[in-house]
């Protein structure tokens, strides 16, 4: 198992002791969309991966997890580089299951869905992978405690939530430019990773 | 580098926040010894332990840890172990996932003197972090660190709030893991009943600098305090009171114990404490940081 590997598994395991209010949303996300399975996607996607993408934070921050990362024998990158890992896993596993969950119900519901999901997925991608690179590198510099989730996940998740209920984007109009959204997005992480690498030097040094 | 030390600060400055920052800080511990970081509340102990293990990077000088120049290579975190005055663990944690959890990362790691030590300093494995007491949590992570088999301990305050029978218990522990001489411990406290028994070196800290570094029983010997009545314990020539206090009815300082002897017969004399020691000197430098203009201490050499 690589470095990166264990702390992502780390995240999981500081995240798993409080995996009830996380199905309670997920839950509460189907329940509220589950007429509407094409919007399903982009709400997991927008809100709940994010909101896991801060949850180690959340926890680090009372239980003094910055402390543990410095004592094990990692170095500095690789506890960085495990943030990136762990939201990039949030967001797939999220929004594989939500694409599978949201596949059934328009299937119940003979609602058309399958045309325009690589289109979803891939606005929801750019969407949270610009998300996380605000997200994250602020959440490294400054703790959860000081970086209200809102600040950086609602603004994405209310802008998606317009576009798609008042029909302001054709999606089906951005068919062709896919490849690029995908590129753009893991380009925003890469150069928010950099970015976040600059900070948790600062926050060392503090 | 000298793989004889445990670690070696020399000259190390931080500036911390506040004003307080760390100045020329210098001591250092051989391998197979315990040394004692003694200081008041905000004396820089914290700091210094931080700065030790490459949490907190340092403006001036360099520091030392097991053979390697700090910060080094992260493998060197395999064999510190880190003890502080709270878990660092997530509270919902069971003691038995602790296990699982830490594992991965250390090379080392012995699952089965994990369990081993759990059994033996009476923590239940299936209990919360966050349900044990201060004197169990400290166990944990004494548990944690012999499980990866550290070489060098570091305990930042962990006797503070502990009942005189936990501290009694730590103690213990310490001794158990210094039987092999590749061990080392340094271990920070204001409380220094626990040194008088298990320190071999000690080092006196006070507002950022280090007051004084030596072995334990040369500190005991190079003073002496003094009590006397309050008008019978006055400035001599010759004669440096270190720290003193006084009361209506009586005074006490620290002297240099070849100082003791110039004083009258009506002085009593005694061999101190490290504690008597500790506040003396901590007495002594609040008092010059008070007097000397820009906040310039007196050193005692």
């Amino acid at each position: 198992m690589t470095a990166v590997a264990r702390m992502t598994l780390l995240h999981l395991r500081t995240i798993a002791p409080y995996r009830i209010p996380g199905l309670l949303v997920f839950g509460a996300i189907v329940l509220i969309d589950s007429r509407n399975p094409v919007v399903l996607v982009p709400t997991l996607a927008l809100v709940l991966a994010p909101i896991l993408t801060a949850q180690p934070f959340v926890v680090g921050d009372k239980a003094d997890l910055q402390t543990l990362y410095a004592v094990l024998p990692l170095p500095r990158r690789t506890v960085l580089l495990g943030h990136y890992a762990w939201a990039l896993m949030s967001f797939f596993v999220v929004a594989i299951a939500g694409t599978a969950l949201a596949a059934l119900l328009a299937q119940a519901q003979g609602i058309p869905f399958g045309r325009s999901v690589a289109t979803l997925l891939t606005l929801c991608w750019a969407l949270f992978a610009v998300n996380i690179s605000i997200q994250l590198p602020l959440l490294i510099r400054f703790g959860y405690t000081r970086i209200n989730l809102l600040v950086t996940t609602m603004p994405v998740a209310l802008l998606l939530a317009g576009v798609v209920r008042l029909h302001l984007v054709d999606i089906e109009s951005i068919r062709d430019w896919l490849a690029l959204f995908w590129v753009a997005g893991a380009a925003a992480i890469a150069a928010s990773a950099t970015l976040a690498s600059h900070a948790s030097r600062q926050r060392q040094g503090a | 580098m000298n793989g004889d030390l445990a670690f070696a600060l020399r000259g190390v400055g931080c500036a911390v926040g506040n004003g307080f920052a760390l100045r020329d800080v210098s001591f250092e511990l051989p391998t197979g010894y315990v040394m004692g970081l003694i200081g008041a509340n905000g004396a820089g102990k914290t700091t210094t332990i931080r700065c030790l293990l490459g949490m907190r990077g340092i403006e001036t000088g360099e520091i030392e840890l097991l053979g390697h120049r700090v910060p080094g290579p992260a493998a060197l975190r395999q064999d510190v172990g880190v003890v502080l005055d709270h878990t660092y663990l997530v509270g919902d944690w069971r003691l038995a996932e602790v296990e699982r959890t830490l594992r991965p990362f250390y090379d080392r790691w012995d699952s089965v003197r994990y369990r081993q030590l759990l059994a033996e300093f009476g923590l239940d494995p299936r209990a919360k972090v966050k349900e044990i007491s201060r004197g169990m949590a400290t166990k944990l992570m004494i548990a944690v660190a012999l499980s990866h088999r550290a070489r060098l301990l570091v305990f930042d305050e962990p006797t503070s709030g502990l009942d005189p029978v936990a501290r009694d218990e730590l103690v213990g522990i310490i001794g158990d893991f210094l039987l092999d001489e590749g061990h080392s411990v340094l271990f920070s406290t204001h409380v220094t009943t626990d040194l008088d028994r298990i320190g071999d070196f000690v080092t006196l800290i006070h507002g950022g600098r280090v007051v004084r570094t030596g072995r334990k029983d040369e500190i005991l010997d190079g003073y002496r305090v003094v009590r006397a009545g309050p008008d019978e314990l006055i400035d001599l020539v010759g004669v440096e009171l270190i720290g003193v206090k006084r009361s209506s009815t009586t005074a006490q300082a620290l002297v240099r114990t070849e100082e003791a002897d110039l004083l009258g017969g009506g002085v009593l004399v005694e061999v101190p404490t490290l504690e008597e020691i500790a506040v003396h000197i901590g007495v002594s430098s609040r008092n010059s940081a008070a007097t000397v203009p820009n906040g310039r201490r007196e050193e005692f050499a």
